[in-house]
């Protein structure tokens, strides 16, 4: 089978086997006329073509069409200059394509410089205070820092601490509830500047169950609002309001990053 | 662009070929240099090689369309003989033409184009978009059928 479809391409080369030398375009073509040469059909049909080809080169060219052949430059292309091939539409949105690339990318590395152990979980926090109404949490007018007890006592939530910073904040409510991931997530609304504060587990390592630790405060961003996060005793905590980070820096203490 | 690929004179025979007829083959030849010379002078140019005699069949076949088409009929073919060199001679180029253009396409492109002697098989096969398979069929039948011809002019010649 693969003898003949080899055979039937030798065949067809040698049907259209160059009249000049010089057109012998590739190796397969260059194999199958080595073959044929001297062979009695082969050289009829050489005869045959270079006499054909002969006279197609009388073809005489009329003078109106002469005309064209004295202006070499009329269809050839312009020189390609720098300009050009910047301002050319392709090249132009292919530009404009890497940079915006380009520019998602080191906003997204630059996001990524600043992550931290549960800042992940952090974020999406964000979103949840975002999405939040009073009314979804329990009525609880205190000091936040006496709700470390509360939860402890009505929710088994061990090191649920308020920082010192927030302490004395007076809160509006507070609710526990379980995130996607099934981690008990403590949420506490605040009256000062509609603060909102967020107590959870704090990220631990997949094989040896270690807290990842991280000092001092973080701050984290998500869609308007922004966070301060700190772990202590394996829990996070982190100060949540809509704004920006210079309205939360004037509550913190001690080492900001 | 190399010269070879704007080979003018070469364009000029390949629609004298492709039309057997001088005027329609200057109007086709000058129409597809005008179009390129406003396409050339906006920087539009295409890239490809050999764009010109791609252009220049297309304008052939679609001024062909309105002709007599000749009857779809048995042509007699003979195997190619070796005083054929010698018959082809006392052809005129015109005959030539009238004959190849007479031919159904694609063996009207191949055989013009493969005659012409400026292409080898792989640039005919991409300027008249071509399998190998075809543009060989077309050549050998083509060969047989214009041997049956020159036979038949012999024969007739002869008679009278």
């Amino acid at each position: 089978m693969r003898t003949l479809r080899i055979l039937r391409r030798h065949r067809a080369l040698l049907n259209c086997a160059p009249i000049s030398q010089d057109h012998l375009a590739d190796r397969s073509m260059r194999v199958a006329v080595s073959r044929e040469n001297g062979s009695g059909e082969f050289v009829n049909q050489q005869n045959f073509d270079r006499a054909v080809a002969e006279l197609v080169r009388l073809v005489p060219i009329p003078p109106e069409s002469a005309e064209w052949f004295l202006d070499k430059e009329v269809v050839r292309g312009r020189k390609w200059s720098w300009r050009r091939i910047v301002l050319n539409p392709a090249v132009l949105a292919i530009s404009i394509a890497v940079v915006v690339i380009a520019g998602v990318f080191a906003f997204q590395v630059l996001g990524r410089l600043n992550d931290f152990p549960g800042s992940g979980t952090a974020r999406k926090l964000l979103t949840v205070a975002g999405s939040t109404r009073s009314v979804m949490l329990d009525p609880v007018i205190a000091e936040a820092g006496t709700l470390s007890d509360l939860f402890f006592m009505k929710h088994g939530l061990e090191h649920y601490d308020v920082p010192d910073e927030f302490a004395d904040f007076q809160t509006i409510g507070c609710r526990v509830f379980d995130d996607d991931e099934s981690q008990r997530i403590a949420q506490i609304w605040v009256a000062e500047k509609r603060m909102q504060f967020f107590l959870f587990p704090a990220e631990r390592d997949t094989k040896t169950g270690a807290v990842l630790r991280f000092p001092g405060w973080r701050y984290v961003h998500q869609e308007g609002w922004v966070g301060a996060v700190m772990e202590h005793n394996g829990v996070c905590f982190m100060a949540a309001l809509k704004g920006r980070e210079k309205d939360l820096a004037q509550y913190l203490s001690g080492p900001k990053q | 662009m190399s010269d070879r690929k704007q080979n003018l004179p070469q364009l000029y025979r390949f629609c004298f070929l492709m039309l057997g007829d001088s005027r329609k083959a200057q109007e086709v030849f000058n129409t597809t240099l005008r179009e390129a010379a406003v396409r050339a002078a906006q920087g539009e140019l295409p890239q490809e090689p050999f764009w010109l005699f791609r252009e220049a069949r297309w304008r052939c076949l679609e001024a062909s369309k309105t002709d007599l088409q000749p009857e779809s009929l048995e042509i007699d073919e003979h195997d190619i003989a070796p005083q054929a060199a010698s018959q082809i001679k006392q052809l005129e180029p015109a005959q030539l033409a009238i004959w190849i253009s007479a031919a159904p396409d694609p063996q009207r492109t191949a055989l013009a184009l493969f005659y012409l002697d400026e292409f080898n098989y792989l640039e005919i096969l991409d300027i008249a978009e071509l399998k190998l398979s075809t543009l060989s069929r077309c050549l050998a039948h083509g060969r047989r059928q214009l041997q049956a011809w020159l036979d038949a002019k012999r024969s007739g010649a002869a008679n009278a």
